[in-house]
């Protein structure tokens, strides 16, 4: 046993002196969770919006003004002829354009159905979306309130759970958080575990009494504190600049961070056994993070992926974290509810420390 | 111009001798487009909704019919004794349909009745996107059934561009963006720190090719393979995306040949800043990547970004590509329409080579 502390130490010590590696450990996630959470958010708002008007009379400004009162759009401007919305909708000076009929008003005052027509630029299927289901409802509004008392037959009443704020950072939030403690956790492990085959002192450590596994394990524990450390800096950020809730159980949460953490050190010690230098653990990582990171689910939904790809999503240790991030964070479930996921992870992170510890062991010998 | 030639020979030469870099060249960007293009979207169809119908009549019956025909629902069954709201929080479902008793002998005598809607607001967009549809379907039900007739303003929604609201046709030019913003930026990155790293630039230093000589030289094998990625991904939107010109591509040629000069001279700078390898792909990753995934509109708009990051997006040269290539195989604007664009990256790319001169010319005193 005193053979493990000592080996531990020697690793400790050696991160806590190579002042890259701390600054790594601190600087680019703190970094990357707050621009993720800023700079990513799918709200459609402030959507550019065009008018014709060739009605010009007091129903025409009603509906225009209903649908500039939505702070979905802002208005760009009124254009005299259809033709001239459409180049500006074609250049990309507008997203959305409304084309109010000449005879708006009279086939309203006769009680005949007038029809607005409204164009989109649909080059964005999201934003296209809720933007056409905002100037639907818009204009429904407007017609209950020309209903008069005759209120429509069916009611839809929308109750929004978990997040009635609709904050899109506290989703980007929880789904980066995953791949967070996976790449900086790999990068960094990878970054230990390739030392001793770079400066080439392999032979020293295998001159040591020390088993394989004690070496392995020396390296993996060190590195295991320091990143759980990480864990905490980033629920912290998450905490105090996103608001994001903890309604869940914190030690339900740690250990999903810490299943995450292993994963992320087995995924960085399989890397170390690829690569000859660090230069080639860096170059590694590119052929392996974005993919690992794009196919979570942690910045877009799951369900909007092809079907082909969604079992695959299963295998991902991010995906798994994410889904429990999210159901302890924001929902505050309980273990009854995230235990699929939690199996998964600890599945995963098992394997890859495994996997990973097996390629090291044989490659020391 | 002699030696700038033969600079970017001995360049390429080194790239095809290695393999690893070679696949970064070649295999990745296209392997990684085809699949973050095709997986990457925002618009959930298939969204697994719960019933809870307290009425059990033929009416709301076919209210439930309505949001299992529609293609952003899927109707699951909800288990005998549980709650929706248990469904929500296991994520067995994203939203739970509440119809309440007497749902259809109210609509008969013509009195108003209101069905409520819960849905998990996790993922604020889908939520958006939830009660969006989930609306229409009901005012649709409401014509039909409460023969109402037609409601005095009727909206006639015609879709440019995307008539098929294919989120494949916007995410795909998005992540050629991508692919175009990493690669040829770290390999110019690489070839540039190798020459810090090994000492080899003394050897530059010595011989008599000048400064910029150089830099051309290391430039023009960057952009010689950051085109040949260029016409891969095109071939790529042409073939899985489906995608063809929507207009005229002449601005798309030239932005692309200014956009891969720009970051080819970017990866230089940052190589020539940082003689050492992995310090310096680690610095275009956070650089290259982050700024180009994260400020360039590639997934989520830019009007979004608050106002004391959005300034910075109009410093990252991806930001105007995506718009060009976007322009090129969806709007077909032509130069009308990005002229501008086509200027920025060409001003943000002669920055960054003057950046990257300076830097280079301090390397070799370094050295």
């Amino acid at each position: 046993m005193s053979r493990f502390w000592a080996l531990a130490l020697k690793e400790l010590r050696q991160i806590r002196r190579d002042r890259r590696l701390t600054i790594s450990l601190i600087v680019p996630p703190t970094l990357q969770i707050l621009l993720f959470g800023f700079a990513l958010d799918s709200n459609v708002s402030n959507l550019r919006l065009g008018i014709v008007d060739e009605s010009r009379t007091a129903e025409s400004r009603e509906l225009i003004s209903v649908l500039t009162q939505n702070p979905t759009f802002r208005l760009r401007g009124s254009y005299a002829t259809p033709a001239a919305l459409g180049e500006d909708l074609g250049v990309g000076r507008l997203d959305v354009g409304v084309v109010v009929p000449y005879d708006f008003a009279r086939l309203r005052a006769r009680g005949r159905p007038a029809t607005v027509q409204v164009l989109l630029n649909a080059a964005n299927a999201n934003t296209a979306q809720i933007a056409q289901g905002y100037v639907e409802g818009a204009v429904a509004f407007l017609n209950r309130d020309l209903a008069g008392a005759r209120a429509a037959p069916v009611e839809l009443r929308t109750a929004l759970l978990y997040n009635p704020g609709l904050v899109n950072a506290w989703f980007i939030v929880t789904g980066v958080f995953g791949t967070l403690i996976i790449l900086n956790g790999s990068l960094v492990s990878a970054a230990t575990m390739i030392r001793e085959k770079e400066r080439g002192t392999v032979e020293q450590l295998l001159m040591t009494p020390a088993s394989a596994l004690e070496m392995i394990t020396a390296k993996m524990v060190p590195l295991f504190v320091l990143l759980m450390i990480m864990v905490g800096l980033v629920v912290a950020v998450a905490r105090l600049v996103f608001g994001v809730p903890l309604r869940g159980s914190p030690v339900l949460l740690l250990a999903a961070c810490a299943g995450c953490v292993l994963t992320g050190i087995g995924l960085g010690t399989f890397i170390s056994t690829l690569a000859r230098s660090a230069n080639q653990t860096q170059l590694i990582s590119f052929f392996i993070n974005p993919p690992l990171a794009m196919l979570s689910g942690g910045l877009t939904p799951i369900e909007a992926m092809p079907k082909w790809v969604q079992p695959i999503t299963q295998l991902n240790p991010i995906a798994h974290f994410s889904e429990i991030a999210r159901s302890v964070l924001v929902k505050g479930a309980g273990l009854d509810v995230v235990y699929p996921n939690l199996l998964a992870l600890v599945a995963l992170a098992s394997l890859f420390v495994a996997f990973s510890a097996w390629r090291f062991r044989r490659q020391l010998n | 111009m002699r030696r700038i030639l033969a600079q970017a020979r001995k360049e390429l030469l080194q790239l095809v001798r290695d393999r690893l870099a070679l696949g970064l060249a070649l295999v990745l960007p296209v392997g990684l487009t085809a699949l973050m293009g095709t997986s990457v979207s925002l618009t959930v169809t298939d969204i697994p909704i719960v019933v809870q119908d307290f009425d059990q009549t033929p009416l709301s019956r076919r209210y439930v019919d309505a949001f299992r025909t529609s293609l952003t629902f899927r109707v699951v069954t909800l288990p005998a004794a549980t709650s929706p709201e248990t469904l929500l929080a296991r994520g067995r479902a994203r939203a739970a349909l509440i119809i309440p008793e007497h749902f259809e002998r109210d609509l008969r005598r013509r009195r108003p009745t209101e069905t409520q809607l819960l849905v998990d607001a996790t993922d604020g967009n889908t939520a958006r996107l939830v009660r969006g549809s989930a609306g229409q379907i009901t005012r649709a039900f409401a014509r039909d059934v409460g023969r109402v007739g037609t409601p005095p303003i009727e909206t006639a929604t015609r879709l440019w561009f995307n008539p098929g609201r294919d989120p494949q046709k916007f995410y795909g030019p998005g992540f050629l963006v991508l692919g175009l913003s990493i690669f040829p930026t770290v390999l110019a990155a690489l070839a540039m720190s190798r020459e810090g790293e090994q000492k080899t630039i003394l050897q530059v230093y010595v011989s008599s090719i000048s400064a910029h000589e150089f830099l051309l030289g290391k430039i023009l094998a960057g952009m010689v393979i950051g085109f040949v990625q260029c016409v891969l991904l095109a071939l790529l939107m042409f073939t899985l995306f489906g995608l063809r010109f929507a207009g005229d591509p002449t601005p798309l040629v030239v932005g692309s040949a200014l956009f891969v000069f720009c970051v080819v001279s970017f990866g230089s700078l940052v190589g020539a800043a940082i003689p050492n390898q992995a310090a310096a792909v680690q610095a275009v990753g956070l650089g290259g990547f982050l700024l180009a995934f994260l400020l360039s509109g590639l997934i989520f708009p830019i009007e979004n970004i608050p106002d004391a990051l959005r300034w910075i997006s109009s410093l990252v040269q991806a930001r105007y590509y995506v718009l060009i290539v976007r322009d090129a195989f969806l709007q077909g604007g032509g130069w009308p329409a990005m002229w501008w664009a086509v200027l920025a990256i060409g001003a943000i790319g002669l920055v960054f080579y003057a950046l990257a001169w300076r830097a280079m010319r301090r390397m070799q005193v370094k050295a």
